[in-house]
């Protein structure tokens, strides 16, 4: 029987010699937005690196759907399965470049209705990148990735450099995204508005997997 | 009274008079190089004399096929070197050598292809070794300046990864400011011959009586043939490197740590 979303089976990672992710089996389901937290240094970004194919685990194995990620092109996966990472790496020097680099084709109709999702605004489109603020990057960003049209959404602290009212926009844009049938992987600190995103929970100490399931059960999550 | 164009052994002793002053200022300056400079001069001294009765003997005896293996001592020779650089990059000693020995071969063999320079021994041999040295620059300051880019923008590579580009689309922007670097002293040293320096080749036939008109020339096919070197090492290399930087998935590898012990990026 294959489950559909990501399953990890035994899954380890080391890096120089050290452990980084130690036998973690666990299952991360379609049509779902899975937290995982737990503290720094945990391996959570590690973990997000391995469902996109960026980094190989040295042990164990990840399926996608019932079929191994290693049997998957790493080119497609990545289209389907979008890693934003928690900072931004700017690639071009103007916002209609950023969101091109993983689309080359894309009209400015889809770049402004992009923007608007992730609450820069169409207005943003014939902007330098120069200048930009951290939050307005990190959006930009999320939007970037969007733009390849995932299935797949993994986010690594997505809004670590947003205020509130932006957080807010990010949120809804991510329950519209699972609503409408895309899956999430979203690693945060700010674990109470992702308890409100989240279906499901893992929870990372010293790379090893401590709990999972329903967030509001969660022991880590509920400790103040 | 007339002094010949190539000193004799007389001359070159005379000459060893100017390593005593250096070293005696070097001394009384307190540099603590004296001894150093001592001890280089008389290892250049039986390096050189070393090289002269095996060249001399190739010459002689050797024929083509002596000079290829000559040929191919220096290439591996220049490969090592050059690798030395970037000793963090995986497989940098083959990618290194390899580059090295195609730039050589190209530009060598289009030499003589176009019947530029003969095969003889005394021809080949000391065309080539610019060749190579010339590679070996070109390869060392490439890796070297790869290695820097992978290490300072390995974000910026896994986000072009990430957006489902390819490893050769995700590195070809860094490759490329690695090249610029790389070719610039090629480049510039085009540019500036004989204007700042009077090169090797045309200094050495200037010295044996040719005409400086005559002497040109060889300097000419020297600069254009070091530009060719240096550019199709640094291309090789670029291209090289990124298919040890890379595996099959399009992942980045990761780098081993420098010995600073400053950690990549998780």
């Amino acid at each position: 029987m294959s489950q559909a979303g990501f399953v990890l089976e035994g899954v380890g990672l080391r890096r120089g010699g050290a452990p980084v992710l130690t036998d973690i089996s666990a299952h991360l389901p379609r049509g779902c937005c899975t937290l995982v937290t737990g503290p720094s240094g945990a391996g959570k970004s590690s973990l997000l690196r391995l469902l996109n194919r960026l980094a190989e685990p040295d042990t164990g194995r990840i399926l996608l759907d019932g079929r191994p990620l290693s049997g998957h092109d790493p080119l497609l996966l990545r289209r389907r399965v979008a890693l934003v990472a928690q900072h931004t790496a700017l690639l071009t020097d103007s916002v209609a470049g950023e969101l091109a680099v993983g689309r080359p084709a894309l009209d400015a109709v889809c770049a402004a209705d992009l923007l608007e999702r992730v609450g820069l605004g169409a207005c943003f489109l014939s902007r330098s990148t120069e200048g930009l603020s951290g939050g307005q990057v990190q959006r930009l960003g999320l939007a970037r990735a969007l733009a390849t049209g995932p299935e797949v959404l993994l986010l690594d602290e997505p809004t670590s450099a947003l205020d509130d009212t932006a957080t807010g926009l990010v949120d809804d844009l991510l329950a519209a995204f699972v609503t409408d049938g895309g899956t999430a992987v979203l690693v945060s600190h700010r674990t109470a508005h992702a308890r409100r995103l989240a279906g499901h929970a893992l929870v990372l100490e010293a790379g090893r997997l401590t709990e999972a399931g329903d967030p509001a059960r969660l022991r880590y999550l509920a400790a103040p | 009274m007339s002094v010949p164009a190539v000193p004799g052994w007389p001359g070159v002793a005379a000459s060893a008079a100017l390593v005593a002053l250096a070293a005696l200022l070097a001394g009384r300056a307190r540099l603590g190089l004296a001894a150093d400079m001592l001890v280089a001069s008389a290892r250049a001294l039986g390096q050189l004399v070393a090289v002269a009765a095996v060249l001399a003997a190739v010459f002689a005896h050797g024929g083509l096929p002596g000079s290829l293996a000559w040929i191919a001592v220096m290439v591996l020779i220049a490969g090592r070197v050059a690798a030395r650089r970037a000793r963090g990059l995986p497989r940098a000693p083959a990618v290194a050598t390899l580059a090295v020995a195609m730039a050589t071969v190209v530009t060598v063999a289009t030499l003589v292809v176009f019947a530029v320079i003969d095969t003889r021994p005394h021809v080949l041999i000391p065309v080539s070794g610019m060749v190579v040295s010339g590679a070996m620059q070109a390869t060392a300051l490439t890796l070297t300046r790869l290695h820097e880019e992978v290490e300072t923008a390995r974000p910026r590579i896994e986000a072009r990864l990430s957006l489902g580009l390819d490893a050769a689309a995700a590195f070809a922007p860094h490759a490329r400011t690695a090249l610029r670097t790389a070719m610039l002293p090629a480049v510039d040293a085009t540019k500036v011959v004989g204007l700042i320096s009077l090169p090797g080749a045309m200094t050495g036939l200037i010295l044996a009586g040719v005409e400086p008109l005559i002497a040109i020339r060889y300097q000419i096919v020297v600069m254009y043939m070091l530009l060719a070197a240096a550019t199709l090492a640094a291309v090789a290399t670029a291209r090289l490197a990124r298919t040890a930087l890379f595996d099959d998935a399009h992942r980045l590898h990761e780098l081993p740590a420098p010995p600073d012990g400053r950690s990549s990026p998780r």
